[in-house]
């Protein structure tokens, strides 16, 4: 899976420990998400599409391999 | 994220504490090979030296086990998962080389391996999952 959290982060001007903050998570959670090293649970999929006010589907994408 | 199985934070300290303690004198205890003299430090009697190798296997698996399960500063799903994958890491680990010993060693010596091996388990998951969550930390953008 995919996921547009770092360009999202931009856009609203956020760091990794900002957002790691608002949704109550360690930055090095966030971090492994960017990377793509980490698929995040549907809770926290759900909860960073609502604080970047985000259909989900903006946010995580399929891959071809998924 | 909820878990029923990990203590608090505060513990962890403590439990750090025991577990070194208990590796650090289990290896004396190893390498000074019954003679008593190397723990001759007025704190341990002769009573005490008697089971010191009982005191030694708590401390490793109190120490050890509070180091393992406790939960982090920040206790998210991440590092749940890093917690299981490193479990998992270690089990196999552990009975990979169980299995190598015993089909190589025997008797006496495959008896010192068992004793290792009660400690094993615990000792592999611990430094891996410590490796994986310094690994994450040190893996910066």
């Amino acid at each position: 899976m995919k996921n547009k959290i770092k360009i999202q982060r931009a856009i609203h001007d956020m760091t990794q420990a900002d957002l790691a903050d608002k949704i109550g998570v360690s930055r090095q959670t966030i971090n492994a998400m960017e990377k793509n090293k980490y698929v995040p649970s549907t809770v926290l999929s759900l909860k960073i599409a609502k604080l970047f006010k985000q259909p989900v589907e903006n946010i995580f994408f399929l891959e071809d391999e998924d | 994220m909820k878990t029923n199985y990990l203590l608090p934070n505060k513990y962890k300290k403590f439990g750090w504490t025991l577990f070194l303690l208990g590796i650090i004198s289990g290896i004396v205890l190893q390498i000074s090979d019954g003679k008593r003299d190397l723990f001759d430090i007025g704190l341990i009697n002769d009573f005490g030296y008697e089971f010191l190798d009982e005191i030694i296997s708590v401390l490793i698996i109190i120490g050890g086990l509070l180091v393992g399960f406790t939960k982090e500063k920040i206790e998210d799903e991440f590092i749940f998962k890093l917690r299981n994958d490193s479990l998992v890491w270690a089990i196999i680990l552990n009975y990979v080389i169980l299995l190598i010993t015993v089909i190589f060693i025997y008797e006496g010596n495959f008896f010192t391996v068992l004793i290792y091996n009660m400690f094993t388990p615990l000792i592999f998951f611990i430094i891996r999952f410590n490796f994986l969550k310094l690994k994450s930390n040190t893996d910066e953008e």
